[in-house]
């Protein structure tokens, strides 16, 4: 609040004094008032005004000042009432008093948004176990049975990657955090993803060339397995007709361990590249023949940013793929 | 050996129990669960295999109170795929954490490799005149010793732990996959091929039987 502001809006308040001080004037001339007498009226009806308008401006101006200052300088604005002291005029009272109800009122709103959403989370959660089940149940049953049922469980395969797709979707946006930290042996969790995608990587005739991948490092086990798992899903369904192959090799430099998982795939467009993080980007590989939505390497860095790695993409179309993630020996603590 | 299976999906115990008896393990399943704790000890299985979400008492506090009074190896099994749930099993004293939907043959493993641990049983392997030593990755005949391959050693103590019954080449694939033995349909083939020659050489020529369409089996 600038002064010449304060004049401004208080310019009623001056005119009318200075007009009451010119209707005076003239009743003292009129009276023969002396000189003298003139000049003390003068002094005190320029004075009392002044002084009025001088400390109302100065408790005013105290309050706001502090009130646009904490508001540009806090990264929540709503929380600026915290940081002032209830003024001592009746209008910044009523001021006060109004964004203290809107405040309330606003995070008593938020909360209700807030809990809603983490009932529909937590039946999200709930429903992907419920559902797990029946496909551990049916997996049972057609292992049970003699017969080939590769087809069979390449299909449950698929079904079971979209459920963690939703699992971890609704994970990775959650603003608790559900993971743990610990130290994990990265060929164990490698070797568990490649289990998995047995079935689909010997059906496609997949060469798997595993070098060395034998480090530890800190992380969520079950959210790198999905990351990995994603990640070499990707390059399966990219695949380029025959010959093709996967190269997982990981390496030490300093505190850096950097795992790079690399197929021989159709790749991705330089244009392109840069946005295959972004939700629901699918891409001219995407649109083509294969069905895409978009969500899985959106999710995936997603969970590597909570977790404090870091992940990149090189590659060239027709030519490869290569997918790099660095796992820092202090990325969890890097963040807080 | 004796296994008793603590879920509360009927179809789930029931497909389990088949693919347990069809491996050669006895099976229990616990049906009264509001005294789960009890029908555990009185039975007193060599394995229980622990659903995390059972009925009347979450699996975690049972495993707890179970290992106030006894030390039966215990897997844990269930479909939340959470590290924390693994830790907290862990620290109660589970001996190994699998998720649903989990690979049959994976299970089977981290079954035999749990009971192996708590019995500490041998690492020699017989089979007739035959004696398997898995530390030294060898295969004796009476004074004769011949060495193995990784991937030989795989198939046939798969072979021979399975010794009854066709051990698919699904199965062996992912005992094979399991040991970051990452081969392909062709070198399975070779694989078994050149066991057999090695066999051969101590007189079991047709110790390995193919049958055509489903697997493996020893005669």
């Amino acid at each position: 609040m600038r002064l010449i502001d304060y004049i401004k809006d208080h310019l009623f308040i001056i005119i009318f004094t200075f007009i009451s001080y010119l209707m005076i004037l003239m009743v003292l001339i009129a009276l023969k008032t002396s000189l003298y007498g003139i000049f003390l009226i003068t002094a005190i009806i320029i004075i009392i005004p002044v002084s009025i308008l001088s400390f109302d401006y100065y408790r005013k101006k105290t309050f706001y000042k502090e009130l646009l200052l904490n508001v540009s300088r806090l990264d929540e604005a709503y929380l600026v009432l915290e940081m002032l002291e209830k003024p001592q005029f009746y209008e910044g009272e009523m001021i006060y008093d109004a964004l203290y109800d809107i405040n309330k009122s606003m995070v008593e709103n938020v909360k209700r948004e807030k809990d809603k959403l983490k009932d529909y989370r937590d039946y999200i959660e709930m429903w992907i176990h419920e559902v797990k089940l029946p496909l551990a149940s049916l997996i049972l049953s057609i292992s049970n049975q003699n017969y080939d049922n590769q087809k069979l469980r390449l299909q449950i395969k698929r079904l079971e990657d979209s459920i963690d797709r939703v699992l971890y979707y609704v994970r990775s946006d959650n603003a608790e955090n559900d993971y743990l930290i610990k130290k994990v042996s990265l060929s164990k969790v490698i070797k568990d993803v490649i289990v998995k995608n047995m079935d689909d990587l010997l059906i496609n005739q997949i060469k798997l060339q595993v070098m060395n991948t034998d480090f530890e490092i800190y992380t969520d086990s079950k959210w790198l397995e999905f990351i990995i798992n994603q990640i070499i899903s990707n390059s399966i369904k990219y695949r380029k007709g025959n010959d093709s192959y996967i190269k997982i090799d990981a390496t030490k430099r300093n505190d850096v361990i950097e795992l790079m998982i690399e197929d021989n795939g159709i790749g991705i467009e330089n244009s392109e590249i840069r946005q295959v993080f972004d939700k629901t980007f699918t891409g001219s590989n995407g649109r083509g023949n294969h069905a895409s939505t978009g969500m899985g390497l959106y999710i995936v860095k997603n969970l590597i940013q909570k977790l404090g790695h870091k992940i990149r993409i090189e590659s060239e179309v027709m030519k490869y793929t290569r997918v790099i993630i660095s796992f820092s020996i202090n990325d969890h603590f890097l963040r807080y | 050996m004796k296994i008793m299976i603590v879920e509360d999906d009927c179809s789930i115990a029931e497909e389990l129990k088949g693919l347990l008896l069809h491996n050669g393990y006895e099976v229990l399943i616990l049906r009264d669960f509001k005294n789960s704790l009890n029908e555990i000890v009185t039975n007193n299985p060599d394995l229980v295999l622990l659903d995390i979400n059972i009925p009347d008492i979450n699996g975690e506090v049972l495993l707890k109170n179970l290992r106030e009074v006894s030390s039966i190896p215990v897997i844990m099994v269930t479909s939340s795929n959470s590290e924390i749930d693994e830790a907290l099993s862990i620290s109660y004293g589970a001996d190994d954490f699998i998720t649903k939907p989990y690979n049959p043959t994976i299970l089977l493993l981290r079954i035999s490799a749990v009971l192996r641990r708590t019995l500490s049983s041998s690492h020699l392997l017989k089979y007739g005149d035959l004696i398997i030593n898995t530390h030294k990755g060898t295969i004796r005949h009476h004074d004769e010793e011949m060495i193995l391959t990784k991937n030989e050693m795989i198939i046939l103590t798969s072979l021979i732990n399975h010794a009854n019954r066709i051990v698919t080449r699904d199965e062996l694939m992912t005992e094979l996959w399991n040991s970051e033995e990452y081969i392909n349909d062709n070198a399975l083939t070779v694989n078994i091929s050149r066991l057999r020659s090695k066999l051969k050489d101590f007189g079991y020529e047709d110790l390995i039987t193919t049958r055509k369409g489903q697997g493996y089996i020893l005669s």
